[in-house]
Parts: structure tokens; sequence; C-alpha cells
């Protein structure tokens, strides 16, 4: 009703005698007529900017992601398992090289089995005996998942050649031999005992192989193959360097693929000619692999000494477990050296925050400084320090990155001070703040100009305030909006910078034990885009979603302190 | 960005000098453009020139010209003498996989940069100068004309002079710029007019986010993209620039190069969508506009002939200045997509402390960039006669 009133009584185009009688009523003697005091509070600079920025949406939904970015850069170091392993054993941080390249695991996916994102990988035109290596393989975790598709294909007319579509398990790496202490395996199996596992088909440790005395034998069935082949007069390729040859990969091949429990051949031809590279599986009469494990008086023979160690051969997958105390499944995989992505993300992740807003509060506050002095003096003051921004920013930092890289690196004292990641951080923090601040200064310098000639900074004067106190109490407040804004503006291109010139290889992160979302990339280009492309992929997103959240949380800020923009939305 | 800041000054300029300019142009000057606008185009054209030469503003501006030329050169020794002495107190250690150091080192003396020290026990010994001498000695080599002022790399290529080396790598780099230019520029600008003229619509909010996008993802991020979509997984382009034994001008490496142009495109066009959509809805809420239509053009005609124009100022010369910098390649996308141009030649001397190369190149892009932004501050007078730069009080 009130409301109604107001509106008639602000219009003034309104015929006061169409003003419907029961809106009146008659004033009370003893009443008073007073303006109502406000009821709502005043709303302060810093108040009203927080309501413009609440009101945007993006900008909110900006500020979330930034903070989970962040929350995921310190939570994860301190709770992930990777972190905390043995440092003697660890001394780079955590790393596995039989799991490297390993592709990225989410167990949600896992267990909806989506077929992507489930460490698992799709290998095309795989020939008959990869899929027998893969079907034979005697670990508890089968590498094969599903054999998806069989293709014949036709080579010549009447020949064909079968390819198989494997989806093989990139965590199911097999059985490996190790080297273990005495305590370590004594410890091992009281563990299986303990689970009942002990010496039986899911047991951890697995009978050895022995393929030296295998090898052996062959040799002489090679020597009789190529005597035979000589007393036929068929010239194969059998020679004594042809047989060694044979022998010496056979032997690489075992030692690089430890599940292989049973004999290889060379593959031969009906005319004694022999491929050293090509490798079958050799059947026994009913067609099954004919096992070489190792055989004392008719048993498996599980561990051999070797220098006050023992060698055992494990399912390595559960040795994992067993070892380290936690599944060997990383949600984004792993890099060459078998280092979990997830927490190098997340520490490369909280690198770049640290250097991204570390050095723009430090270029904040030099700019500030230096653009209050130009600005304030003016004059030949200001026009020595703008000739000096000049060069300055002439100068691309990477030439200033590049100089401090190498000068740095090159100094074994200055080394040995601060250490090999002490030196990378110098030089980001003199190649960045070298010249980072200068766009500050601007900003500074012309809020300065704006506001030193006005009335309020002449009647401080007038009163006896020092320059200080006129820089400090009377114009800085006054610019203080607009320059957070271009200082919040700054982190992304920091981070921006930091990433793109460690991507490039301009600083080396090799050796140093620090990690940036740069240095990730750098990485993953190295580890080729086609063939892991997960080394890539998560760092760019984490970089992309860093750059795009703070340039929305900036623009929220700018329009937020903005505050010609009071009211144009309501 | 930079653009910007820089259009603000000149609009700061320019409401310094009221009493030279009037400042209310947009009513005064729209009469006499509509006007102007429905004359032939050569005509006007020649008028112009003519008019531009004998106008007073025209030895003004020239003067202003050799003013910013006298800077930059005073600017570039400063910045050259910085970098000489820097890199020149870098810890060098041609002994490090390099194929004859004696060689080198040998030349270094002849360069004046090291002093051969002949020891007790006949060995020789190279120390390098002061670098104070090795400035005076490399301007002694300069200005004599002695073969290789600048130089030898040592890496890269053994003892070539960078400014071959240079040379021969920018062939691909101005290549791939211009045709980066050829498809961005008016991609970018229409798509600017097209989101101007539909402001507020869905169109241009999709675009807008779009656009937001583009610019904030870091260009490696989609070249990464781009590679692996087209280049591994569909398989329709080469993922690498072919190699520079390929003829730069043959289809073959045209095709190769298609990947990295368009990782470079999205960048552009985004820019030049951006910054085109802001200039003309401002040019298209001016009084003029109104008077256009009052007169009896068409909303098409008012645009073209009016709007966009005017709108054009600010944007011609950020082209202008971009096609200064296509001398400069994009490190980034030239060592993602393997292009043998003058970014990766300039990385590649980093990576392999190939000082000379390095230093060379670096000034090169010094030099490029103090040129780029005379230019662009040049041409915002020749554009727009309203704007006179370097005018004083």
């Amino acid at each position: 009703m009130e409301k109604e009133v107001m509106t008639f009584n602000t219009d003034s185009s309104m015929d006061i005698k169409a003003i419907p009688s029961e809106l009146f009523h008659k004033k009370e003697e003893n009443e008073n007529l007073h303006d109502q005091a406000f009821e709502t509070k005043p709303v302060s600079y810093l108040r009203g900017a927080m309501m413009r920025f609440a009101k945007n949406k993006a900008s909110i939904v900006a500020a979330i992601i930034i903070a989970l970015l962040a929350l995921y850069a310190i939570i994860v170091p301190i709770v992930s398992p990777v972190m905390h392993l043995d440092a003697t054993e660890h001394p780079n941080g955590f790393s596995d090289p039989n799991f490297m390249y390993a592709l990225p695991y989410n167990p949600i996916n896992k267990a909806l089995n989506l077929g992507w994102w489930d460490g698992t990988e799709v290998e095309n035109g795989c020939s008959a005996m990869d899929l027998e290596i893969l079907e034979l393989d005697d670990s508890n975790h089968s590498p094969l998942v599903e054999n998806i598709e069989t293709v014949n294909e036709q080579i010549l007319p009447g020949q064909f050649i079968t390819y198989y579509k494997l989806r093989v398990d990139s965590y199911a790496v097999g059985c490996k031999e190790i080297n273990v202490s005495e305590a370590e395996y004594n410890k091992l199996v009281a563990y299986e005992k303990e689970q009942g596992i002990y010496r039986t088909d899911k047991s951890i440790m697995k009978p050895l192989v022995d393929y030296k005395s295998y090898l052996a034998s062959y040799k002489e069935e090679l020597i009789q193959k190529r005597d035979e082949g000589a007393a036929l007069g068929v010239t194969g390729s059998l020679t004594d360097a042809m047989i060694s040859k044979i022998l010496d990969f056979m032997e690489g091949y075992y030692n690089q693929n430890q599940r292989i429990w049973y004999q290889l051949g060379s593959f031969e031809s009906p005319t004694y000619v022999f491929d050293d590279n090509t490798y079958v599986i050799r059947h026994d009469d009913n067609g099954k692999p004919v096992p070489i494990y190792e055989m004392k008086d008719g048993n498996y023979v599980y561990e051999r000494d070797n220098l006050g160690k023992i060698t055992i051969r494990v399912d390595y997958y559960d040795y994992f477990i067993f070892h380290n105390g936690f599944e060997p499944r990383f949600f984004f995989g792993t890099n060459s050296s078998g280092q979990d992505l997830f927490s190098r993300l997340a520490v490369g992740t909280g690198f770049s925050l640290l250097i991204g807003i570390g050095i723009s509060i430090i270029n904040f506050i030099i700019g500030l400084i230096w653009g209050a002095i130009s600005g304030y003096y003016g004059g030949t003051v200001d026009l020595i320090m703008e000739r000096v921004t000049d060069i300055i920013s002439c100068i691309p930092s990477i030439i200033i990155l590049t100089i401090c890289a190498i000068q740095f690196t090159g100094n074994a004292e200055l080394k040995s001070t601060i250490g090999s990641g002490g030196v990378i951080i110098l030089a980001f923090l003199i190649a960045f703040v070298y010249s980072g601040w200068v766009g500050t200064a601007g900003t500074t310098r012309m809020q300065f100009y704006r506001f030193k000639g006005q009335e309020y900074v002449l009647a401080s004067r007038t009163l006896g305030a020092k320059d200080p106190r006129l820089i400090f109490r009377h114009i800085l407040p006054n610019a203080a909006g607009t320059l957070t804004t271009s200082s919040v503006l700054m982190i992304p291109g920091v981070i921006f910078a930091e990433s793109s010139l460690s991507f490039l290889g301009i600083v080396n992160f090799a050796t140093s034990g620090l990690v940036s979302v740069g240095s990730l990339l750098n990485e993953g280009s190295g580890a080729g885009l086609k063939d892991n492309p997960h080394m890539l992929f998560f760092p760019s997103l984490v970089i992309s979603l860093l750059m795009i959240c703070f340039n929305l949380f900036g623009n929220g800020l700018r329009d937020a302190f903005n505050t010609t923009l009071r009211g144009s939305e309501d | 960005m930079e653009q910007k800041q820089k259009k603000k000054d000149i609009e700061l300029e320019e409401t310094e000098l009221p009493e030279k300019k009037p400042l209310d142009v947009s009513n005064a000057s729209s009469d006499e453009m509509a006007l102007e606008s429905d004359r032939p185009f050569l005509e006007r054209f020649r008028k112009g020139f003519v008019n531009f030469w004998r106008n007073k503003s025209t030895i003004d501006l020239l003067k202003y010209i050799g003013k910013r030329l006298l800077l930059m050169v005073f600017t570039f020794a400063v910045i050259f003498l910085i970098c000489f002495i820097l890199v020149r107190l870098l810890p060098l250690d041609p002994g490090q996989s390099m194929k004859d150091p004696a060689v080198f080192n040998e030349m270094m003396v002849a360069q004046g940069r090291y002093v051969k020290i002949i020891k007790e026990d006949g060995t020789a010994d190279y120390q390098p100068m002061p670098v104070l001498m090795q400035l005076g000695n490399f301007f002694k080599n300069l200005f004599s004309g002695g073969d290789h002022p600048f130089g030898y790399s040592f890496k890269i290529e053994w003892l070539s002079s960078p400014a071959d080396l240079l040379g021969s790598h920018l062939t691909p780099t101005v290549l791939m710029n211009i045709y980066v230019m050829i498809v961005s520029v008016p991609v970018g600008l229409a798509l600017g007019i097209y989101m101007a003229l539909r402001k507020n619509h869905w169109e241009d909010h999709v675009l807008n986010v779009l656009i937001m996008l583009v610019i904030s993802v870091p260009s490696f991020v989609y070249a990464f993209v781009i590679q692996y979509l087209f280049g591994y997984v569909w398989q329709i382009l080469p993922p690498l620039a072919a190699s520079s034994s390929v003829n730069y001008f043959s289809p073959t490496y045209f095709r190769s190069i298609i990947l990295p142009v368009m990782s470079m495109c999205f960048g552009s066009i985004a820019g030049y969508a951006r910054y085109t959509r802001a200039e003309l809805t401002e040019v298209l809420t001016s009084d003029f506009m109104l008077l256009a239509r009052t007169k009896g053009l068409s909303r098409a005609q008012a645009t073209v002939r009016h709007a966009f124009r005017n709108s054009l100022v600010p944007i011609f010369p950020m082209i202008l200045g971009e096609f200064i910098s296509i001398l400069s390649g994009s490190m980034i996308i030239e060592s993602i997509f393997n292009v043998n141009g003058v970014g990766g030649l300039y990385l590649r001397s980093i990576n392999d402390r190939d000082y000379d190369v390095f230093q060379f190149v670096s000034m090169f892009y010094i030099l490029i960039g103090l040129l780029g932004t005379i230019v662009v501050d040049v041409s915002y007078s020749i554009v727009d006669p309203r704007i006179r730069m370097g005018g004083g009080k």
C-alpha cells in the first residue's frame, strides 16, 4: 500500500484529482510526520564490490575451481602414499621403472567397465605369438583383458595373416626377478604364510626360470641342426656366428621378458634358414609350451643366492603391494621412469601457483613503489624513470632467464649453497621480477597523475602532511581497487610464462627435484604425444583450468571494483 | 592489452588539446565523411594522398618519425650493451662436444675475444678477454668490415655465421605467419563484425565464451589437441612439419604446416574478433551512425561505410604490428611441430648454449619489437588524421 502511494507522489505528471480517495487518511492530532530512517544498511565500497562479485556466476565458479586446484596441490602430497615412501630407497621421490608409462586408472571407470581411463590399452595388430605370450602369463594378474577382434588379412591369394586387436592391462607387468635382502625375504615368507598363499598358485613368489641351462641345451640342438643341414647339403644361414648371435639375442629377450617361463626357439624355415630376431614358442607333442622352471629333486626352486642377496621371482604387482603397502594403480598414469603423475602434478600445480602468486606479489610491491614515486613527483624524475622502464621492458624476459639459468647452473658455489632447486627458483625470480613490475608501475603512475591534483590532497598538504603520508594515506587507498585487480590478472600471466618457458626446456628441471606444470609438459612431449597422450593431457588440463579461472576471476574482480557499474545490473 | 594501453594514451593526448582540435568531431566531420564516402574511391584516394603530402601535419609526422627512430637507435644501443655484456660474461665452454676446439679458439683469438697463453709445457691455453675490450674489438670488427663480425655458431652449424643461419631459417617462419594472417585477419574481422551486429543475442554470447576460452588457454594446449587429433588419431594431415630439405613452396611442405598454422590461427582470430567487436559496438552507438541512417542509408551501408571504417582506426595498426612480427616466429608452436624456423633456431641456440647465435637472434627480436611499436604508433596518425602522435601541449 505504502509503495503505491510513493509511486503516485513521485510521478509529477499524475493528476492529483485522479488519486483514489481511499489512499488518503486524516492526520491524527498528535501524530508526528517525519522521514523514515533507512532500514537497509549503507553499502561500503568493499561490501558493494563483494556484492557485485557475488552476482557474477562465472567468477564464483572460477574462484571455486581455483580453490579446488589449490586444495589438490596441498592435500595430495600430504595424503598420497606415493609421497611417503622410504627416502633412502627413493631419493628423488617415488619411481618404479617396472610401471613406466602405465596408463591412467580410474576405479570408477573400471567398475563400470567403460573401456577407457581404466589402465588398459587397445593394441592393434598383435600376432598370434603376442596373444599366446599374454595368455601364458604365469602371474596372478592376467595382462589380457579381452580379445576384441580377430582380423584375417589376405596378403597373397590364398595366404592369410591373422591379427588380433587386444585390450591389455598396462598394470599387469607379470613376473620379475628381483634381489632382496634376507630380512626382506623372511618377511615375505611370513606374509605369504599369514595370507595362506605360501607356495600355492596365488603366491607372490613364483618358481625361478632357468633359461641359462635351457639355452645351453638349445645351443647343442642348433649345432646338431647345422651339422644335419651340412650333411644334406642345404646351405642355410646357420653358421657359428649366427648361433652365438641367436643365443645372445635370446638371452637378452629372456632377460627383458621375465614373464616367459617356457622354451622359445628361433624362427626357422625348412631350409635351415634361421632368423636371429624372431622367436616362436616351442610346443610339445600335446601342443603345450615346454616349461623351463628351475628344478631341484623334482621340486620347483623359488630362491637363489646371489652375492649375499636372495634372488626371487615374484608377481610384481602383488610384491609391490606387499613391499609398499598400496596398490600400484595410478590415477593419472606414470611417466618414463614410472613416477606417479597424480602426485607429481599436485606438486607441480602447487609450485606453479606459488611461483605465480609469489612473483606477482613481489612485482606488485616494486611496481607500486616505482609508479608512486614516478607519478607523484613527475617532471624530470618521471622522465628518467620512464626511460628506465622503457629499456627494461624492451629486453624480453626469456633472454634474462636464459642468461640467469646458464650463469647459475654453471656456478658450483651457488649451487651448493642453495641447491639445484634453489638455482631454478632464483633464475625464475630474477627473470620474472626483472620486467614484470613495469605494468603495475605504469598503472600506479596513471592513478597518481589522476589523484595527486585533487583537492583533498591539496587540503592535506596545506595541513602540513609530508610526501609519504600523502602517497600512502591519501592517494594509494583511492587507487587500491584498480591496482588490486591488475595484480590479480598478473598471476595467470606469470603462470603462463613459467609453464611455457619450462615446457620449452629453457630451464632444466631434470636433476633439481622440482616439478612444475611446465616441466611435466616438457616430459610429456619428450615421451611422445602419439604414444603417451596421458602425460600431456592432465598437465594441459590443469594449466588450462588455471589460466581460464584466473582470467575469469580477475575480470570478475575488475568489474566488481569498478564503481561505475554500481546498480547497472539491478 | 598493449594496444589498448596505447589507444588510451592517444585518447589522453587528444583530450589534452582542446583548442587545437574540435573535441566533438563525430558530429562535425560526419557530414563531410558522409559526402566523402559517396565519391569514387580512387579519386578520393588520390586527393587524400596529395593532401597528405602537402599538409603541414605531414612534416610534423616526418619529424615525429625521425625523432622516434633516433630514440629507437638509442634504446637499441643501450639494450645491445646490456645483452652483450651479460652474454659475454657467460661461462663459455666450447670444449664440450665441439668438433675442433683449437680451430674455434684460434678464431676467437683472431676476433679479439680470447687471449692465447703459451704455457711452460708448450700447450696453449685460451682465456677470455675482459668484456669491455671484447666490446671494443667487436665494434672494430664490425666497422672495419672483417669477416664474421657477429661471431660463429659452434653447435648448430659448425663455424657458420649467425646472420646466415638466421637468414636460412627465416623463410618457413615468414611463410607460416603469412598464411596465418591470410586466414585470421578476414575471419577474425568477420567474426567481430558478426558479434557486434548480433550483440547480446545468443550467437554473441556463445562466441564470446569461445573467444574467452581460446584466449585464456595457452597456445601449446590446443596445439597438442590439434596435433593429436588431426595428426595421430585421424591421420588426415602430417603431424610434424616436413624437413628443411623439402622446397618451402612445394605442396608437400604446405600440407605439412597446415596444423601449426591452424594452431596459430586460433589465438589470432580470437584476438581480432574480440577487438573488432569492442570497437564496432562502440562506433555503432555513435551519433553519426544515427545521422547516416537518417540520411537514408540502409543498415548494411551505414555499417560498412561508416561504422566499420571508423572502427578500423585502432584495428589497422594492430594488424600492421602483427605484420611486422611475422619475422619472429612462435617458439612454442615451432618446437611442437618441429618447424625449422626462427623460433626453433632461437630455442636450439639456447639449449645448445650457442651464444653467438643466441645473441644475434635476440637482437633481431628486439629490433623487430622496437620497429613494430614505431610502425604501429605512426600508422595511427596515417589511418586517422585526427590523431596527432607526439603532439606537444
